[in-house]
């Protein structure tokens, strides 16, 4: 039977939430902060949650000298993030953290908040690590159907539903790191460095 | 299809919205109709909830009837129900939608470490437990309708798909009667049990 124009017939690579977080303290100069977080609740390899998060991009150091951490827990979702997305992401992949992040095992991750709210966070726990991740001054949430040429990978149809916010932090056990976000250009809007990613499919090019 | 990366309309709601839709008698209407809910955004806040109708056609509540609601958000699920739900087709003008009781969630546990295999959701309100069970899940399918072929006839959606070859829903233990069937959905033959995750909906503009 011919499948109709709605249907894509591509198959889906991954689908769930991926806010994140780009911060400066000169918004001249490089990032300071980088952080990714996902909540995917199908892959191939199972669902699950994974924190990309670096303190300083540019240190080519992990734990304990530097919070430049990749935590998880679904280590084969993990290392299927991080080969067939992450690494097409350049900013997150083309800085020295990259290689040298600690890799730390999820135990927890407290949601709160509300994304029509005043604010909405994620806290994630585990190998003695509380990551405490706060959105603010939230926007009217838009639903996104992004072709490859306007993704991140460039290689993707992508379908998410986002809620832009003006200002958010990231506490590690109760120290917050440096940085704010700063404005960037998705499909002709103006946006902020920090966001929310609901309900995001990536979906391979239609056959 | 004529689609733009940026909606220019209204976000409703997103989040999770599977279900599972079973017959006694393969040639008659519906035994079970039931629906899901993990809202992730909407405007009356966040929640889970579930609508089990184990006999659509009567007006009449648990325990005399398996027509149920349960929910730890009660405006978000009304204006689910008002809006959506009693606009599918599925459950449009069923006598069970208003006649349903309701109870507050206590507890919500996700089992879905065991996909494709099998996918539950357990929902406890006090001493009432009910499970609906997913089983032998297909591969995912992205979808984008817009008014025209959404259920509310209203609305565009975006959502995943996973068919489910067979699925059960019990109330505390005790399964409810009848089998999965086939469908007609977005132009494929589809069983009437489904995983709908990464769903959003959007008034157009």
């Amino acid at each position: 039977m011919p499948i109709k124009p709605n249907v894509r017939t591509g198959n889906v690579d991954w689908t769930g939430e991926n806010p994140g977080m780009l911060l400066k303290t000169d918004p001249a100069g490089d990032w300071s902060v980088l952080m990714l977080f996902f909540r995917i609740v199908w892959s191939p390899v199972g669902p699950g949650n994974i924190l990309l998060l670096y303190e300083n991009p540019n240190k080519n150091v992990g734990m304990p000298e530097c919070c430049n951490v990749i935590m998880a827990d679904n280590e084969a979702l993990r290392d299927y993030i991080k080969t067939g997305f992450i690494e097409k992401l350049g900013t997150f992949s083309d800085v020295p953290a990259y290689s040298a992040s600690s890799q730390l095992k999820i135990d927890k991750v407290v949601t709160e908040g509300d994304p029509c709210g005043d604010f909405y966070s994620e806290t994630v726990i585990g190998d003695g690590l509380s990551i405490k991740l706060v959105w603010e001054e939230l926007g009217k949430p838009t639903a996104l159907e992004l072709p490859p040429e306007l993704t991140g990978t460039g290689e993707h149809v992508m379908y998410s539903l986002l809620v832009d916010s003006k200002s958010c932090f990231v506490e590690v056990n109760g120290r917050r790191l440096e940085g704010h976000p700063v404005s960037r250009e998705q499909a002709g809007l103006e946006l902020s460095t920090a966001f929310l990613y609901y309900s995001e499919t990536w979906i391979f090019p239609d056959r | 299809m004529q689609r733009t990366p940026v909606n220019a309309g209204v976000v409703e709601w997103s989040g999770e919205n599977p279900g599972i839709y079973l017959k006694e008698d393969p040639d008659g209407d519906y035994s079970v109709v039931a629906l899901f809910f993990r809202i992730v955004l909407s405007p009356h806040g966040r929640g889970v909830g579930a609508i089990i109708l184990g006999d659509p056609d009567k007006a009449a509540g648990y325990p005399d009837i398996p027509n149920l609601c349960l929910t730890n958000n009660r405006p978000m699920m009304n204006y689910l129900i008002d809006n959506f739900a009693s606009k599918f087709p599925t459950m449009a003008g069923k006598p069970a939608v208003n006649a349903m009781s309701w109870f507050d969630v206590t507890s919500n546990i996700q089992k879905n470490g065991d996909m494709p295999n099998s996918y539950t959701e357990e929902l406890s309100a006090g001493d009432l437990t009910v499970q609906m069970t997913w089983l032998d899940l297909q591969a995912p399918m992205a979808i984008e309708v817009g008014p025209d072929a959404s259920a509310t006839k209203e609305h565009d959606m975006y959502a995943v798909f996973l068919e489910a070859n067979n699925a059960q829903i019990s109330i505390n233990g005790n399964p409810l009667q009848g089998q999965v069937v086939s469908r007609q959905f977005f132009g494929r033959t589809m069983s009437t049990a489904f995983l709908a995750l990464s769903e959003t909906w959007v008034s157009p503009r």
